[in-house]
């Protein structure tokens, strides 16, 4: 069953167009892998789909067309990502960050949440439950009350996993979550999103630059190059299309040229 | 699981936090018996004081917002009060809500710049506030040729009316635990983490489902409330409302409170009000020690040596009283745990940890 389907979705900022024409869609619990050169306009995709950019053509979660909403009102719907640079709440403890991270799913009203009536203590034991078994899902249960400025560089990582996960999404993107990993943080990434997939079953899409990683783990593949699709299929599909292999490497001057 | 979750949400969890609580409120209940009527007065304000300041830390030390509309709000309460009283004799029951919901609605109004504007622009934005009160305000005394202010009764229930300081100090202490309370709670609830949230990242806070626009404008709502009810309380205090009262100074003072005291941080928001409200006094005392020929500068030293106070905290101390509190708090923690082990072996070499400056 198709959870997220980009139809004909282009970008202008200005003169300068960013996305043209790029149609793309993932199914349930399958990891889609956006790759492309830098500038190709990966991180554009996610950003329109969240609702950050709006762009034109449609953007359909489960048939409803989701183009035009407010980000928060997507994350609503079940669509939570990670960013590019972790981009945490540096100033807030692991679990506050799980728990901002949970906000859609939290019912209680600003009345009596200042008398911190039962109702609001019942919900909130209930919402540190859910992030609880989060944290120990990602293993970070012995930090939740660090500061997350105060965690190294790649257990902050597993926090704005964490942090999107909290939301309980049906879609989950990942903005090249590999960035300034070293290696055996790569191998531990690539296991957890093995289990994101496995045990939760979600669909991801997943903007990579390690293409060892994305050829290990990912279900299918897109190449984005100057905004526009060069090819979609298996990893050994689209790493043999000349076209990719041109966008990556350069393509090939004729001796006589 | 279950017990780690309730014993965070437990406000005096520990029996050392227990005891210094019971400590503070005796404390705080004796501290009228005993105070001559000068530092009564002064513990008053103090109290006043303190719930303006946790309205603007709600606003600039969770949320992020920079406001200089605190004058105005004080002001707006205040005059709530003043004119209800003299046109319609109304009660206190009647002109404390309706402070209340006049700042709501000034919050809403001049909250809605900062959906567009941040930083220094929505800090000028905030800026119109105080002007337009001190403006409706002026001209109300300038209409009603009311050259003093205007003469409030104290507020009265049937033949009892709150007169003595003392009963003061405990409707305004009552006051000052109730802003508190509430900051605390919702410091420690889903507004509240969404207030943060969005000060620190509120694209990311937006992506993550917080509508940022309804909780900037939740932010300045409740603050105002808060602030416009603290100035009500002051009309009824001083007995009178002056439009002089509402300066920009009394706005740079609310600033300062929750600089000096420690930006998000609540206890730093009681800190920072005591700090400003009693630091004119010690700055006279410490002037008193002046030759004579000096006593005339006093009120400019004030002002001058609250401005170096001011900028010495922005530059030295970011974090505020609270910063340097928990740095104490810290190193004499770190000289238990490097000298408890080593005075066991009883080695020779047991110089004292080197103790940082």
């Amino acid at each position: 069953m198709i959870e997220l389907a980009v139809e004909h979705l282009s970008l202008h900022f200005g003169g300068l167009a960013v996305l043209n024409d790029v149609s793309l869609h993932v199914e349930q619990g399958e990891l889609l892998a956006l790759i492309g050169p830098n500038g190709a306009g990966k991180t554009s995709v996610l950003n329109c789909i969240s609702g950050i950019y709006r762009g034109d053509g449609a953007i359909r979660l489960r048939g409803q067309d989701i183009s035009g909403r407010a980000p928060h009102e997507i994350a609503r719907l079940g669509i939570a990502r990670t960013f590019q640079h972790g981009e945490l709440f540096a100033q807030m403890t692991v679990l506050e960050n799980l728990l901002a991270g949970r906000h859609a799913l939290i019912a209680t009203t600003i009345w009596s949440e200042m008398f911190f009536l039962p109702a609001v203590r019942r919900e909130e034991l209930r919402h540190r439950d859910a992030a609880e078994k989060l944290l120990s899902f990602v293993g970070l249960s012995r930090h939740r009350h660090t500061l997350v400025g105060a965690l190294p560089f790649g257990l902050q990582k597993l926090v704005g996993f964490a942090r999107a996960l909290a939301l309980e999404p049906k879609l989950l993107l990942l903005d090249e979550p590999s960035a300034g990993l070293n290696r055996s943080e790569r191998e531990e990434l690539a296991r957890f999103i093995l289990r994101i997939k496995d045990e939760l079953g979600l669909a991801m899409i997943w903007i990579e630059h390690d293409m060892q990683m994305v050829a290990d783990l990912a279900d299918r593949l897109h190449v984005l190059d100057y905004g526009r699709t060069l090819g979609v299929g298996s990893a050994a599909e689209v790493l043999s299309n000349p076209a990719v292999i041109a966008a990556y490497i350069g393509t090939q001057r004729s001796p006589d040229g | 699981m279950k017990d780690a979750g309730s014993s965070d949400l437990a406000l005096f969890g520990t029996p050392a936090r227990r005891i210094r609580l019971a400590v503070a409120l005796v404390a705080l209940l004796l501290l009228p018996f005993v105070a001559s009527p000068f530092l009564l007065d002064l513990a008053n304000q103090v109290l006043l004081a303190v719930i303006g300041a946790l309205a603007l830390m709600l606003l600039t030390g969770f949320a992020g917002l920079i406001s200089l509309g605190t004058a105005g709000l004080l002001g707006a309460g205040a005059y709530t009060v003043g004119v209800l009283v003299r046109e319609a004799a109304a009660a206190f029951w009647v002109t404390l809500p309706a402070a209340a919901l006049l700042g709501a609605i000034l919050g809403l109004v001049f909250g809605l710049p900062s959906l567009r504007l941040r930083g220094l622009y929505l800090a000028i934005s905030t800026l119109g506030l105080h002007f337009v009160v001190v403006y409706l305000g002026g001209e109300y005394e300038a209409r009603e040729a009311l050259s003093t202010g205007v003469m409030i009764d104290p507020p009265s229930i049937g033949r009892f009316s709150l007169t003595s300081d003392i009963g003061w100090y405990f409707v305004l202490l009552a006051f000052a635990a109730l802003a508190l309370l509430i900051s605390v709670n919702l410091k420690r609830s889903r507004t509240g983490r969404a207030w943060r949230a969005l000060r620190e990242r509120d694209v990311v806070a937006e992506a993550l489902g917080i509508d940022v626009h309804r909780f900037k404008l939740l932010a300045f709502v409740v603050s105002a409330t808060m602030t416009s009810v603290a100035g009500a309380l002051f009309a009824y205090y001083r007995n009178f409302v002056s439009i002089d009262a509402f300066s920009l100074y009394l706005t740079v003072q609310y600033v300062a409170m929750i600089i000096i005291g420690g930006m998000g941080s609540i206890p730093g928001a009681l800190l920072g009000a005591a700090f400003v409200m009693l630091f004119p006094y010690a700055i006279e005392a410490a002037a008193g020690f002046l030759p004579s020929r000096f006593g005339n500068v006093v009120f400019a030293l004030d002002y001058a040596a609250f401005g170096v106070v001011m900028i010495l905290f922005l530059l030295l101390e970011p974090a505020g009283l609270m910063g340097i509190w928990h740095r104490i708090r810290a190193a004499f923690a770190a000289r238990r745990a490097t000298s408890a082990p080593k005075s066991a072996p009883g080695s020779a070499s047991g110089s004292a940890p080197g103790s940082a400056p």
